[in-house]
């Protein structure tokens, strides 16, 4: 059970459809294995519902609904059940294994593997990075936002452990240095809005981030 | 572009829901007139309940193209929502959501998808607009949740005729037009933090806010 979850006004985007599709990767692979998280997403759904309800409404045109009649006729028009796709959306992107994946190896502990060609159009540099269990990650603040989804394993910072599934959000205030719990490599999966910058001695490292 | 809008009853009716209605079973009473019909559509495929929903939701998802800066492709729009329905209509489950949100998620959806489509660089994504922005998820065997989800329309409703205008017009903006926190803080001169607050205080009250440590 995860313990970190997006605030409201991330679900609240998620669910009026306002984010960026890295962004809105992030929030559905919490709501995948988060109930809670799911039955605040549906009552905002509501809220949205409700909203729409609520405005003045626009005429359509008069033949509409004899155009959509038509183009129903000449389609499949036999409702079909889609069988439900395996694995969660970035293992349908990348592989069911992301212990697999052709990782770049930084430090001894440290992989990463940058994503963001996957998000064409979008802003946002989109990055797998993987910790060694039990390793540590170099001392770093963040330029800009960055939105940590845990996906494998589990890390530990001052501010508390990050289990799989968890959520968080990191900004230019939060310095932290993350430590992998032993048994599983930790793997997470950030949208950073802007560059990362590093405060300890590893400034030559070769990072997505910095580059 | 945003009219104020409160005063608007509910014209999907929770009647079935608050009469006694002793002729039939309990679970038929929670169904309101919309989730009725969209089950006969999903069910027998039944044309004049398709009609009903098409005049009361057609009107709706033009307007909300309209607001979103889709008013060139808002009928189009309106075809893609329908089609959807039509061919989904089989999988929709009233006990899970009532039929308007269950609209509103497609509405929206398409409108990523047609937005999406428009954009040819994010066009060739390689990830649907579906595994983004679908609800995943099946919680069939979570009675509490269902019984949430049936309930929780119907309250907000209720409590979003008790909200303030300013808290109205910023989480309309963020619904109706999909302007982020930041663009609406922009729009209406105020700094962001005060968007947020109006929406943390409007979630407060519509409950949507259980224990939100974060928010
Ligand atoms: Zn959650």
């Amino acid at each position: 059970m995860t313990q970190h979850h997006p605030d409201s006004h991330s679900l609240m985007e998620f669910s009026a459809g306002n984010l960026s599709d890295p962004h809105a990767l992030c929030i559905r692979l919490h709501l995948d294995e988060c109930p809670h998280c799911r039955s605040r997403v549906d009552t905002l759904d509501s809220l949205g519902a409700v909203l729409m309800d609520e405005q003045p409404g626009a005429g359509v045109a008069d033949d509409a609904f004899d155009r959509l009649m038509s183009r129903i006729d000449a389609g499949t028009p036999e409702p079909q059940p889609k069988p439900a796709p395996r694995g969660n959306p970035l293992q349908r992107l990348l592989g069911e294994d992301l212990n697999l994946l052709p990782w770049k190896r930084q430090l001894a502990d440290v992989s990463v593997l940058d994503i963001s060609h996957l998000f064409p159009g979008q802003p946002e540099k989109v990055v797998l990075q993987k910790l060694a269990a039990g390793g540590k990650a170099p001392a770093h603040t963040h330029r800009g936002l960055e939105t940590t989804i845990v996906l494998q394993g589990a890390f530990t910072d001052h501010k508390g452990v990050f289990n799989q599934w968890d959520f968080v959000v990191l900004d230019e205030h939060d310095e932290h240095r993350p430590v992998a719990l032993e048994g599983d490599d930790c793997i997470t999966l950030s949208v950073l809005s802007a560059p990362l910058k590093l405060t300890g001695t590893f400034t030559r490292l070769l990072n997505p981030f910095i580059r | 572009m945003m009219t104020s809008t409160r005063a608007k009853t509910a014209t999907t009716g929770d009647r079935n829901v608050s009469t006694p209605n002793p002729g039939s079973n309990r679970t038929e009473g929670r169904k309101d007139p919309w989730s009725q019909l969209l089950d006969k559509v999903g069910k027998q495929q039944d044309r004049e309940a398709y009609r009903a929903l098409f005049q009361h939701f057609a009107p709706q998802i033009k307007y909300y193209a309209m607001a979103n800066g889709l008013a060139g492709q808002a009928e189009e729009l309106v075809q893609e929502v329908f089609v959807s329905i039509w061919r989904r209509s089989c999988l929709y489950d009233w006990r899970k959501a009532a039929a308007s949100t269950w609209i509103f998620t497609i509405a929206r959806n398409q409108r990523i998808d047609m937005l999406r489509k428009m954009q040819r660089s994010r066009a060739e994504m390689t990830v649907d607009t579906e595994d983004l922005w679908q609800i995943p998820g099946d919680d069939e065997n979570e009675p509490v949740t269902s019984l949430h989800r049936l309930m929780s329309e119907r309250r907000i409703r209720d409590s979003l005729k008790h909200l303030p205008e300013e808290q109205i017009t910023v989480i309309a903006k963020v619904y109706m037009e999909n302007k982020s926190h930041q663009i609406v803080a922009d729009e209406l001169n105020i700094p962001l933090g005060t968007v947020k607050s109006r929406v943390r205080l409007a979630l407060n009250k519509l409950k949507v806010i259980l224990q939100d440590q974060n928010a």
